[in-house]
């Protein structure tokens, strides 16, 4: 690199004022993340006084999706004011998806908003006008009969669904995603090591080690403790391959032993009375000489239906998971991430460790991008979008890609009688020893969970006619009623249950149905946070329902299935 | 009932505590807008305000009490403005000013039934950590990064303090505390490594690791004006090898671009503003120093100490001429520039030093330097020796290829 002052390169680019005012952002999803949101339109469904959905909505339109739309026939009562930021005493009266809209649509000039009077059961008689969104948010409290329908056709248009609730100090939501939603950018976890391959080199990375280890034994002492710990390893699992049939240090005992090789190669008569790179080499001998086995998510990605039969119209990605899917059967390890860790080397040795390494998940790549011209090929694929950066992305962190199936979201109903059923297939099933183990766990918030939906159904069965939400809900009722609801829908004991329900639906009673706006606010951001996450297809979901406890400050993720809590 | 009808429902009696309660949220940023919003929703009755920035734009995706038109203002002024529509009931009260300010006293603290903080920054926050405790006022102290948030909640005497737990040296800095207001060792000592030996003898390194630019867009003004300066100290490097060459840069760096910080008022209003140093005072009192000092490296150096390794002394022509060595490390490094330049052959590259921490040269400058700043602001100076051990040991080189 030239610095001299005649060929100083040009001043990078000023930054947009856009780049400026979301630059906290793009450093998390960056800018192709950004494009996304910024075409994302969100519906949000909501009636009564309730924060939630308006505090999710401000955390959407804040980063800039495309545009929002809020569904609300109700007018500002004095109730919104205590809860609601975006209302105040001057629009008590006034129609409160209008004034929501307006407060909203200040907080960012860059995003349309519109909103709709019409109640959502009108709406619904034509039910494509959902299409014209790329996620729906449904706050409760909403009619059950409505949420079915709402549930059912984003379910059948690969809609990704939210439904929240926060009541008094509590609060949950549920996702529904599409039935096969890919991520490829899960950002996982810096300090998961990325693969080095040391136990099966490429021949141009073992012909490196070979390079700077020669005369390893008569090096200066300068130059022996700066040989990278990578090519350290490499070289001492050649001399241990020598003794040992070809093989490489395979079991625990084996790789502590080969530890002892590794440390008894450092030179100990110095000042430091060791070296830095041979002790980062012995500190890698257990993580890093693992043989390639293949994590969980790409096994279920490689054993998915659709990656077994690839049609002409299959999704990209599914071309690009069988295509890898080759490489992988043909090579036994997945294409290279190609980065080196930081470590004690010179820097001129360090440079050429990471020419090897990029150059090869280059050759990787590429490798990919070829079986995918081939499986195209023997598909009759007509159109020569090979999209390279998608292959890109993929080897890049293959192992650590997911998809998730998601479902239809499930609806509690209120029965004629006021019993628990639940929308969708109510198939007869002994409860999961994760749902007892869930309820036994004294850390688990199942309990909460059952109670907030039996108070849906209650809600609901109380008044089939009039809207589900009125402040007179009599707690009385409510307390006989809802736990026997809720056991009897988990065939677990009734007197505890009963016992946890009582004192959640006191609290939720006292609140009078109503929400307080600091635990909405919370919920808001979770799942402004998740929906972000949807929208971006980067980093991975809560799959499917979380459930917060204000009063333990508590947060509990767990997946919640379809036919959980059907009746027997 | 009305507005309050849910809060008071579910808390019972308790609500009235919420009510005749008298907070202080220290910080109108990211966490402090969406707190302010839900503490006067949720009615308490006083809330006070501190934040010393001013709006700027990159502020307006997240804290959404600011907009456009409030861009330069006051964060705590127009927080409050917008924030107090929401709920007439309670009672506002705002201050453009540092935490840290005298004004803010014990007895102020005492005032308080709870303090929240919402800062960005240690120094601040263990501020505040030390006055609640002082003060024994309960603080919930909070703070986000990416994606991760914590709180914490503190009370003297039932839980631990937000320093009873050492806290990890941030390992990136804002690129204006490591250039214009250093206040620990470490900023030093990363502007020594990262800007000025870089900018002598390396390659002009932006991007260094350690720098954040996270904050770059919020100081636009101060961020040009040190380009330029960068750039001048670029121009001086163009005269390496010259017998004035170490009087150059010292002058610029300790002397010249001190001057212009201090002209800055604004930014000495809670800060020591920093003190330029002379190069001819200061080599007078070098001359008594003898250049073995580099051996002594567990104790920190005396200020000519520092100035006997950094650069040449005031005798340095007339020492040369009677064949002593010359030790300093401005000097040595200078002369291995040049001596790798000579050799490069035509059309290469042209060569460049890297710090390695293990190159005595590349340390002992590193070391002074970082000293000789810290000198100017007020800061405490460190041995060699722990100098050397608050430094990476390497520069990544990630993404040359
Ligand atoms: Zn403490």
């Amino acid at each position: 690199m030239d610095d001299s002052l005649e060929d100083s390169p040009s001043p990078p680019q000023e930054p947009s004022s856009k780049e400026k005012k979301y630059d906290r952002q793009l450093r998390m999803w960056g800018s192709t993340g950004q494009v996304a949101l910024e075409s994302a339109r969100v519906l949000l469904i909501q009636a009564g006084p309730n924060a939630v959905g308006i505090e999710t909505l401000k955390n959407l339109v804040l980063p800039g999706i495309e545009r929002y739309t809020i569904v609300d026939p109700s007018v500002v009562t004095e109730e919104d004011t205590g809860v609601n930021f975006f209302v105040d005493g001057e629009s008590i009266g006034q129609l409160k998806a209008k004034v929501c809209c307006q407060m909203l649509q200040e907080l960012n000039p860059d995003v349309d908003g519109e909103y709709l009077t019409e109640p959502i059961e009108s709406l619904l008689r034509n039910p494509s006008f959902l299409l014209g969104y790329s996620l729906i948010l449904v706050a409760a409290p909403i009619f059950s009969p409505t949420l079915k329908t709402i549930a059912a056709y984003a379910w059948e248009h690969e809609l990704p669904l939210f439904y929240i609730h926060s009541l008094g100090f509590y609060s949950y939501f549920t996702v529904s995603l599409p039935p096969c939603f890919p991520v490829i950018e899960t950002h996982p976890d810096q300090s998961v090591a990325a693969e080095l391959r040391l136990t099966n080199p490429w021949p141009e990375l073992a012909a490196l080690a070979k390079e700077v280890t020669a005369g390893l034994e008569e090096m200066n002492d300068h130059d022996h403790g700066h040989v990278p710990y990578v090519l350290l390893l490499l070289h001492y699992l050649e001399l241990w391959k020598q003794d040992n049939e070809g093989r490489v240090p395979a079991t625990y005992r084996e790789k502590l032993e080969f530890r002892k090789l590794v440390e008894a190669g450092a030179r100990t008569e110095n000042a430091e009375g060791g070296e830095e790179n041979y002790e980062e080499a012995a500190a890698a001998v257990l993580k890093s000489l693992n043989p390639a086995t293949l994590t969980w998510s790409i096994r279920e990605i490689f054993q998915a239906t659709e990656c077994v039969e690839l049609t002409t119209d299959s999704p990209i990605f599914w071309f690009v998971a069988a295509a890898v899917k080759d490489f992988e059967r043909k090579h036994h390890v997945l294409p290279l991430h190609g980065s080196v860790p930081d470590m004690k080397a010179k820097t001129a040795d360090y440079i050429r460790l990471q020419k090897v390494y990029k150059a090869k998940a280059r050759q990787d790549a590429a490798e990919v991008l070829a079986n995918m011209r081939v499986i195209k090929g023997e598909l009759g694929c007509t159109s020569e979008e090979i999209y390279e950066r998608v292959v890109d992305d993929f080897c890049r962190e293959a192992a650590f890609v997911r998809f998730f199936r998601g479902q239809r979201l499930p609806v509690a109903c209120g029965g004629e009688d006021g019993e628990f059923e639940l929308a969708g297939e109510a198939v007869e099933h002994e409860p999961t020893s994760g749902e007892g183990q869930a309820l036994e766990d004294p850390e688990s918030l199942m309990p909460l969970y059952i109670t907030l939906l039996a108070y849906d159904v209650f809600i609901n069965s109380r008044s089939r006619n009039a809207p589900p939400h009125s402040p007179d809900s009599g707690p009385t009722t409510l307390l006989n009623h809802a736990p026997g609801h809720a056991s009897s829908t988990v065939h677990t004991d009734e007197q505890e249950l009963s016992r946890i329900a009582h004192s959640i639906l006191f609290r939720c009673t006292r609140s009078g149905g109503g929400d307080l706006h600091n635990i909405s606010a919370l919920t808001g951001g979770m799942v402004a946070q998740e929906a972000i996450k949807v929208i971006t297809r980067q980093y991975v979901p809560a799959d499917n329902t979380v459930v917060f406890d204000g009063i333990r400050s508590k947060v509990w993720v767990f997946r919640r299935t379809a036919d959980m809590f059907s009746r027997p | 009932m009305g507005r309050e009808a849910y809060p008071k429902q579910s808390l019972g009696s308790l609500y009235r505590r919420i009510k005749e309660s008298r907070v202080l949220l220290v910080g109108a940023g990211g966490i402090g807008c969406e707190l302010l919003k839900n503490l006067v929703l949720t009615g308490f009755g006083e809330i006070h305000l501190v934040d010393l920035d001013t709006i700027d734009l990159s502020n307006l995706n997240r804290q959404f009490l600011f907009r456009h038109e409030h861009i330069k203002k006051p964060k705590a002024l127009v927080a409050k403005g917008v924030a107090g529509k929401f709920n007439p009931n309670v009672k506002l009260e705002a201050y453009h000013a540092n935490i840290k300010d005298p004004m803010f006293n014990i007895d102020w603290f005492q005032g308080f039934s709870l303090v929240f903080n919402a800062l960005d920054n240690l120094e601040a926050r263990r501020h505040v950590n030390k006055m609640c405790l002082a003060a024994d006022v309960p603080l919930i102290e909070s703070g986000t990064t990416g994606f991760n948030g914590q709180v914490q909640v503190i009370k003297k005497g039932r839980t631990e303090c937000y320093d009873c737990n050492p806290k990890e040296t941030p390992k990136t800095f804002p690129v204006c505390t490591i250039r214009s207001t250093p206040s620990q060792p470490i900023h030093c000592i990363v502007w020594a490594k990262s800007y000025l030996f870089t900018e002598i003898f390396g390659t002009s390194e932006d991007d260094a690791p350690e720098f954040d630019h996270s904050e770059d867009s919020e100081n636009s003004e101060e961020i040009e004006k040190l380009r330029q300066e960068a750039q001048a100290l670029k121009r001086i490097r163009q005269s390496i090898g010259s017998p004035d060459f170490a009087r150059k840069i010292f002058e610029k760096i300790f002397g010249e671009d001190i001057l212009r910080l201090r002209s800055m008022e604004d930014m000495w209003k809670s800060r020591r503003a920093p003190e330029p140093l002379d190069f001819d005072k200061i080599s007078q009192q070098a001359l008594v120093i003898d250049t073995s000092v580099t051996q002594k490296d567990q104790t920190a150096w005396s200020l000519p100490e520092n100035f006997v390794v950094f650069s040449d002394r005031y005798d340095f022509l007339e020492r040369l001429r009677l064949g002593e060595l010359i030790n300093c490390s401005l000097r040595r490094l200078s002369a291995r520039l040049q001596d790798a330049q000579a050799k490069a052959a035509n059309g290469d590259v042209s060569p460049v030093l890297t710090f390695d921490k293990d190159d005595d040269d590349t340390l002992e400058f590193v070391a002074a330097s970082a000293n000789l700043r810290s000198i100017v602001f007020g800061i405490e100076t460190k041995s060699k020796f722990d100098i050397k051990r608050e430094l990476p040991r390497k520069e990544l080189v990630d993404g040359m290829y």
